[in-house]
């Protein structure tokens, strides 16, 4: 992948996933911000364009200029504990509430999966992660509630529940000295439709700085073959002025890809003040083969994203072990799970 | 039974037989004797109200509440909820009525239908296979009920159709494993194409099938049965509807990818469908979903 040029806005990350990695240094920022009115804006997730705007007008010039900004995904406030990695909980712990402690590379992971599969199963977990829907206005825009009530029933009003909602997102920034972004200073960022109404109003609860290179990359050195989750969409081609087009990199496998059908696109759109541009992607979610020969650089390098847009949140990438289960077989039902 | 066919009975017990069902005795039964009505059939007891040790063998003269073969209905199970001791997720409800997610009203059943038992006894009397499914593809009182009180927001329609669905593909000697999600969609036709049991859902404009022999884009299940709807929804290679024309699609997508157990995420999708409607003109003149 040689056409890709740095344009301005847009960060050209390289291609070749066997890149050599920086001896250390590679931090990012994990934020957890709570949802505190409802949000009007991508059903998929925050993008890391909305978010880096919201940031930036809160950040001095050189933090602005260095910021990168991923997805922000929506997390339920709820009890559960993790499937993966060696993360512990201390007792009675909401684990969509809080950044769990980060010591594995899986462990990056555990609220950035729209399944939240920590969720415990001796609550309603797929009321507490299914969107509260709301309609809003006279043409009845739907918005997502900052919470939502289980146990809903009218005549069980006494017994209903309320299981706030999160954002997760994290920041890594080219110029180290930037990070970590004092967090003070945003709470209260608006992102989605309506801001300008209140809408999407969040506030900071929890905030750690993450050192890529150093975590335990344990699991993927064990195994003798890869696959790649797209956890954000990949830009192949794009609107904005002076980004080149981009192929699917050569590294995800295309001809084992055929077996399992073709690589499904989704159109995104980048809003850059009272712009619009058209994307279109590869799709988050997919799960493809890994063809490269380094996992672990690559894994480092997907948290950091890769592609055009990467900046603002696209092109995050997930390997994992091939074939391995994404859910235990019967989880042993841990401290912490219950409530 | 042909020696052949027990045969490949048995390849595919064994294939079935991972390390976490090692208890699982290889069957005896012979494929081609299952009859498929016994799928439509097993849980009666659950739009009753009984639990399933208190279940009639009969209602009004149709055997109901049978074993299903082939582990399609325990199969089935693990698809929607979780293995071992079932938990109350809901103190406050303790209903076989189905919590809905969409719009957290539950329906009166006395406005649905006049006579439950009447309405189950349409659904259940029907003796052609083939004819059975549509009536349960296109049922609605079956929905009213959760598979599990302990699970409310589980659906007996849905948990009813994936076992029938299972079970056909176990009788044709498909194991767990071959088994995909697909989809069909036919645009500007009334019904979209219809898989004799292997067809979960119908909408006004497409159709999800779980079938070991898909036509269209389809996804792999898993090796065996769990909840992880949301996985294979998100590796789908196309979905049957058109998120890049409209946010309600987006929505709707959205949450499908959050959704692990089966039958909910099923019943997700006929709810929205059914709200959202696929009239694009009505849907603009309401905006609702812009």
């Amino acid at each position: 992948m040689t056409e890709t040029e740095t344009v301005p806005g847009v960060e050209a990350e390289a291609e070749s996933e066997t890149e050599a990695a920086p001896a250390s240094g590679r931090r990012i920022q994990q934020l957890l911000f709570a949802l505190e009115r409802p949000y009007m804006g991508n059903p998929y997730y925050v993008s890391g364009n909305a978010l880096h705007a919201a940031v930036a007008r809160r950040v001095g010039e050189a933090t602005r200029r260095a910021l990168h900004v991923s997805h922000g995904v929506f997390v339920p406030g709820e009890y559960g504990s993790p499937t993966e990695g060696e993360i512990s909980l201390r007792g009675g712990q909401k684990l969509g509430g809080m950044l769990p402690d980060v010591e594995a590379y899986e462990d990056l992971f555990v609220h950035r999966d729209p399944a939240q599969r920590w969720l415990t199963e001796s609550r309603p977990r797929e009321a507490a992660n299914t969107h509260p829907l709301q309609r809003y206005g006279h043409d009845g825009r739907v918005a997502f509630a900052s919470e939502m009530q289980v146990g809903r029933p009218a005549e069980k009003r006494a017994a209903s529940r309320r299981v706030p909602w999160y954002v997760q997102c994290y920041v890594h920034a080219d110029d180290p000295a930037v990070l970590p972004v004092a967090t003070d200073a945003l709470t209260g960022i608006r992102v989605g439709g309506a801001r300008n109404f209140g809408f999407g109003e969040l506030s900071v609860v929890d905030t750690q700085v993450v050192d890529v290179d150093a975590l335990a990359y344990g699991a993927l050195e064990a195994a003798d073959a890869h696959e790649l989750e797209l956890v954000s969409p990949f830009v192949l081609e794009t609107e904005f002025p002076g980004a080149a087009d981009q192929s699917v990199p050569w590294w995800w496998a295309p001809g084992k890809r055929a077996a399992t059908g073709e690589l499904r696109r989704r159109t995104e759109r980048l809003v850059a003040g009272e712009d619009v541009f058209d994307l279109e992607t590869v799709d988050h979610g997919q799960v493809v083969p890994y063809a490269g020969a380094d996992p672990v650089a690559t894994a480092k390098n997907g948290v950091l994203r890769v592609g055009t847009h990467s900046r603002f949140g696209f092109g995050e990438l997930r390997v994992r072990p091939a074939r391995g289960s994404r859910v235990p077989a019967w989880r042993e039902r841990r401290a912490g799970g219950g409530g | 039974m042909s020696t052949v066919t027990l045969m490949l009975l048995r390849a595919v017990m064994v294939m079935r037989d991972g390390p976490a069902d090692a208890g699982r005795p290889v069957t005896n039964e012979d494929p081609d004797a299952v009859s498929m009505t016994v799928a439509y059939r097993h849980d009666v007891h659950k739009l009753r109200g009984r639990t399933h040790a208190g279940a009639a063998s009969e209602f009004r003269g149709i055997p109901v509440n049978q074993d299903v073969p082939l582990y399609a209905d325990a199969d089935a199970a693990l698809l929607s909820r979780p293995r071992g001791e079932p938990e109350q997720t809901v103190p406050a409800h303790d209903s076989p009525r189905r919590l809905p997610l969409l719009d957290g009203e539950v329906t009166a059943l006395e406005a649905v239908v006049g006579d439950i038992g009447d309405a189950i006894f349409d659904l259940v009397r029907i003796d052609d296979p083939a004819a059975l499914h549509r009536a349960w593809l296109d049922a609605s009182v079956p929905a009213l009920f959760s598979e599990s009180r302990y699970y409310p927001f589980t659906s007996a329609k849905y948990h009813t159709l994936l076992v029938a669905a299972l079970l056909d593909n176990y009788r044709a000697v498909s194991p767990f494993g071959d088994v995909y999600l697909s989809v069909s969609t036919h645009a500007g036709e009334a019904d979209p194409r219809i898989v004799p049991h292997r067809t979960v859902l119908t909408t006004a404009s497409f159709a999800l099938h779980v079938t070991a022999d898909p036509v269209g884009p389809a996804a792999r299940i898993g090796s065996r049965p769990t909840q992880c709807f949301g996985d294979v929804w998100a590796r789908l290679p196309a979905v049957p509807f058109d998120v890049d024309a409209r946010r309600c699609w987006r929505v709707l997508d959205g949450q499908l990818r959050r959704l692990r157990s089966w039958s909910t995420a099923l019943q997700y999708i006929e709810a929205f469908c059914n709200t959202v409607g696929h009239d694009d003109a009505a849907a603009t003149s309401t905006r609702w979903w812009a």
